[in-house]
C-alpha cells in the first residue's frame, strides 16, 4: 500500500530538499522527540486516570488534550517530512509499518472514546471508572508504548 | 577506566549482541517519554496552564516519573558502557548528562516548594521554566550525539 505512494514521491523536490540539508534531519528528530514527550506525557495522565489510578476529575484531565493534540501535530508534520526524506526506506520497513498500524489503532480507540464513551463519562467523577473506559485506556497506553518501541527500532529492522 | 568498562562482559554483550543495543534504545525512548512527558505537564501546570488539574505533589505521578528515570538510568548506563571511551569525549553527551543532572536537582527543588492548594509562586515558575529548558536541552544534546 505504501510502496506505490513512495515511488510516486521519491523524485519530488521536497525529497531532494530534505536530503540536501544535513542539519534538517537532526532538527526534525529533535522536534519529533519533543512532540512525543508532549503527546505521551499528556496521555499518560489522561489514561492512567481513566484506569482509576490517579483519582483526578476526568473533566480536569481533559484540559491536557490540547497539549496532546499539539504534540501529535508536531509529530505528524515531522513524520511526513521523514517519510518524504527517505520514502523507499520507510515504505518497506516492518518497524515503520507496525508503528503506523498502532497509530491507527490508537486513533480509532480515541475516536471511539470521544463519540461513544464521552457522553456516558460526563458525570463520572473518578470514583470507579466503568470497565469499558479502563479497556480503552489500557488499549491507548499499550498502543502508544508500541509506537515508541517500533519507532525506535525502524533503523534496526528489515523489510516487511 | 572507560576502556576497562567497555571490556566488561556486560558491555561486550551490549555491543556484541544483535538485539541488545536496539532493545535498550527502545526502552530508553519509553523512559524519555515518561520522564520528560510528566515533567513537561507539571511545568506547564505550574506556569499557569490547566488551572483546575491538580498535578502538584501527586504521589503516583512522582513515582511513575521516578520509575521512568530509573529505567533510563539503567538502559543509559548499559548503552554508555558499550561506547564509554568515545562518549566521554563527546561534547553533546557531556552536555546532555549535565542538563539531566541539573534538571533532576530542579525537580527536587520544585517538589520541595509546591503545595497543592496554593497557586505557584513566581520562584516556582522560574524553576518550572528552567525545568522545561533543561529537559529540552537534554533531548537536543542527546540527539546530536549521533551527528556532531
Amino acid at each position: 500500500m505504501l510502496e506505490p505512494f513512495a515511488l510516486a514521491i521519491v523524485d519530488s523536490s521536497l525529497t531532494q530538499w530534505i536530503q540536501a540539508n544535513y542539519w534538517l534531519w537532526p532538527i526534525l528528530e529533535i522536534a519529533h522527540f519533543m512532540g512525543l514527550s508532549l503527546l505521551i506525557g499528556g496521555l499518560l495522565i489522561v489514561d492512567l486516570n481513566l484506569v482509576g489510578l490517579l483519582q483526578l476529575r476526568q473533566s480536569a484531565t481533559h484540559k491536557l488534550l490540547p497539549i496532546v493534540v499539539i504534540g501529535f501535530g508536531i509529530n505528524l508534520v515531522t513524520g511526513i517530512l521523514f517519510f518524504y526524506g527517505e520514502p523507499m526506506r520507510y515504505a518497506v520497513n516492518i518497524g515503520f509499518q507496525i508503528k503506523m498500524c498502532l497509530i491507527c489503532l490508537a486513533g480509532l480507540n480515541a475516536l471511539f472514546y470521544h463519540y461513544k464513551m464521552g457522553p456516558l463519562m460526563a458525570d463520572w467523577n473518578s470514583a470507579s471508572p466503568p470497565p469499558l473506559a479502563k479497556l480503552i485506556a489500557v488499549t491507548s497506553l499499550t498502543a502508544w508504548t508500541g509506537v515508541l518501541l517500533f519507532g525506535r527500532l525502524i533503523p534496526y529492522v528489515g523489510t516487511g | 577506566m572507560f576502556i576497562w568498562l567497555e571490556n566488561t562482559s556486560l558491555a561486550l554483550w551490549v555491543s556484541g549482541s544483535y538485539y541488545a543495543y536496539p532493545a535498550l534504545l527502545s526502552l530508553h525512548i519509553v523512559g524519555l517519554a515518561i520522564v520528560v512527558g510528566l515533567a513537561c505537564m507539571q511545568d506547564l501546570k505550574l506556569l499557569g496552564l490547566f488551572s483546575t488539574l491538580e498535578l502538584e505533589r501527586h504521589l503516583a505521578l512522582v513515582k511513575l516519573a521516578l520509575a521512568g528515570f530509573c529505567l533510563n538510568l539503567l538502559s543509559g548506563l548499559l548503552l554508555f558502557s558499550s561506547q564509554a571511551s568515545y562518549l566521554v569525549t563527546s561534547v553533546p553527551f557531556l552536555f546532555k548528562i549535565s542538563a539531566i543532572a541539573t534538571a533532576m536537582v530542579v525537580s527536587v527543588l520544585i517538589q520541595s516548594r509546591i503545595k497543592s492548594t496554593q497557586p505557584a509562586s513566581s520562584s516556582v515558575k522560574v524553576l518550572a521554566l528552567a525545568s522545561l529548558l533543561l529537559w529540552s536541552s537534554a533531548i537536543i544534546a542527546g540527539r546530536l550525539i549521533a551527528y556532531v
